[in-house]
């Protein structure tokens, strides 16, 4: 269709109108908060930046970002390690489109329920006497049970089951571009399928690596959830320090951590987009 | 190097055959454990579902329906669900309205700082919904909308409309702009246009582009729960904090319900989707 200027601006009118509304201005004056003051139990209403500086010397405000960094690195790399093996004998090792298609959506299934959900299934099997401790006792790998809950074993594994399907689909995605006959050519150079894998499929499947380690890294340092329910408080990352500020009224110190889990999203997407950029593509 | 000879040959050959069958069988396990471990936890919570204690044992010591019989006493739930099906649908239709307008002009049409556009309209994906959930409590308590369904209607709205422009963008990327500029040739209007042309075109996309933004609103709970007053929780919310109190397996059967309510969506949009691309082979 061939639109004129004015048409243009008609049609993007409404969306602009609400994203101005309903998610500029609330964050706009979400974040000013973090220029106010919360003093004996209330918000004071000055402009100052002492509640940044507040923020800045205390060692807990660090504590939180370094578990918040920590438990998105872990949970990516698991991601991504066990994604691509995963995604590789998808694309490899299933003949027939019919049969990818149906293992696909088995695996991303998980995805189209709600994530109360997906943590409540693992409270259940990482329980002192459910699936996972009574399986590892009945092998003879441990003689007590192991303590999965409430606290960040219980998290990392429960957070890298629900990211799993985001690292998995842009890697499997790539590997579908990939030109077979690259693969060919290398095996008919000589090249065994370890040379082929390690010179030819991995770094051309780079950038799906980069994308799913973008969004599962991302997801994992906003997530919320899984940290409350399987955290037992023992996890403090920064979206529960947000939570938990609110909660106490205390909007101002509420604003400067999310604000800094804002940045340091920000700067994860920056860093992996840029990253993304340089890689060589099939 | 030498030459092998054909006996070394024959030996390379069994040995590179060998290692292909055990790369083979070591990726199709990888798989299966994939699969596996997807699965488990949605698996666990049918089986604990019908468990007959409330305590987290494996194997469950018998079966019972009590913990449905448990749930259907509380009415909460029953009204969570109904409110987070309304809120999730009055958010699909905003959002696929004002998404198709909005995906048709970054597609077919170029201005300055378009990509700049883009990048904002998409970036509620990446913002943490904590954040998001802290500005709109704050931003409807000043406005003093507070309580009751419209506000988190609203903030759902900005949440899935960029999943639905972007599923939208790439369908319409994927069109003929000359069958369009032709219809407006012989005097279409571009509603007429839009109407007759393209949607029937893009079918498939707003299925799936409704599908993803149902699933996405119907489990916020972080950018919605200082919307939510007790009253007027969402389901999600509602679960949430039921877990944060007790762990019985109430929630279970709650849960395999959801499963259940999320394959009949998927069959129906599988079906949707399905006929349609049949009705486009079809001559008219």
């Amino acid at each position: 269709m061939r639109l004129t200027g004015r048409t243009t601006l008609w049609l993007l009118a409404p969306a602009l109108v609400l994203m101005a509304v309903l998610y500029v201005i609330p964050l706009g004056v979400y974040l000013i908060n973090g220029f106010h003051e919360f003093r004996d139990g209330r918000i004071l209403s000055v402009w100052t930046l002492r509640t940044y500086a507040a923020y800045f010397t205390d060692p807990f405000s660090y504590r939180v970002i370094g578990t918040s960094l920590r438990l998105s690195l872990v949970v990516t790399l698991l991601a991504i390690v066990i994604g691509y093996p995963v995604a590789y004998a998808l694309h490899t090792r299933v003949k027939g489109a019919a049969a990818k298609t149906a293992i696909a959506l088995l695996l991303f299934s998980p995805l189209l329920v709600s994530v109360v959900v997906r943590t409540y299934g693992w409270l259940i099997l990482l329980a002192g006497q459910g699936l996972v401790n009574t399986t590892l006792r009945a092998l003879g790998v441990i003689s007590e049970p192991i303590s999965l809950l409430f606290n960040m074993r219980g998290v990392v594994i429960s957070l890298t089951h629900i990211l799993l399907p985001f690292a998995i689909f842009p890697i499997y995605s790539v590997m579908g571009r990939l030109d077979p006959s690259l693969k060919e050519a290398a095996r008919d150079l000589g090249a065994g399928w370890r040379d082929t894998f390690l010179h030819v499929t991995l770094p051309l499947t780079m950038p799906g690596v980069v994308a799913g380690a973008l969004i599962c890294f991302t997801l994992a340092l906003s997530a919320f959830v899984t940290p409350q329910l399987l955290g037992g408080g023992r996890v403090q990352v920064l979206p529960l320090a947000v939570y938990n500020s609110t909660v106490e009224i205390n909007w101002p110190g509420g604003a400067v951590a999310g604000l800094s889990l804002l940045i340091i999203s920000m700067a994860a997407v920056r860093a992996l987009n840029a990253l993304l950029r340089r890689l060589p593509t099939a | 190097m030498s030459t092998p000879t054909p006996d070394r040959e024959t030996a390379i050959e069994t040995h590179e055959r060998r290692a292909e069958a055990l790369r083979s069988g070591l990726l199709r396990t990888t798989l299966a454990l994939g699969v596996g471990f997807m699965l488990l936890p949605l698996v666990i919570v049918v089986v604990y579902s019908f468990s007959s204690v409330a305590y987290g044992v494996f194997p469950p010591p018998g079966l019972s329906w009590r913990w449905y019989a448990h749930l259907f006493e509380q009415t909460a739930f029953r009204g969570a669900f109904v409110r987070s099906v309304v809120i999730a649908s009055v958010a699909v239709v905003i959002s696929l309205g004002v998404g198709l307008l909005c995906a048709l002009a970054l597609v077919r049409s170029d201005f300055r700082g378009k990509e700049a556009l883009r990048g904002f309209l998409l970036s509620p994906i990446v913002i943490p919904k904590i954040v998001l959930g802290v500005g709109w409590f704050i931003f409807f308590a000043r406005l003093g909308m507070q309580g009751g369904v419209v506000p988190i209607t609203l903030a759902h709205v900005i949440v899935v409309l960029p999943f639905v422009i972007n599923v939208l963008a790439a369908n319409l990327v994927g069109l003929d702009a000359s069958l369009e500029e032709a219809a407006q040739d012989l005097g279409a209007s571009s509603g007429k246009v839009l109407w007759h042309i393209v949607l029937p075109q893009i079918r498939s996309g707003l299925v799936i582009s409704a599908l993803l933004a149902f699933i996405v609103s119907f489990d916020q709970v972080e950018s919605s729960i200082f919307l939510t007053r007790g009253e007027n929780n969402t389901l999600p919310i509602e679960m949430f904090l039921y877990m944060e109190k007790w762990q019985d397996p109430t929630i279970a059967a709650l849960s395999a319900l959801l499963i259940l309510f999320a394959a009949v969506m998927v069959g129906i949009a599988v079906v949707a989707s399905r006929g349609s691309e049949w009705r486009r082979m079809l001559p008219r």
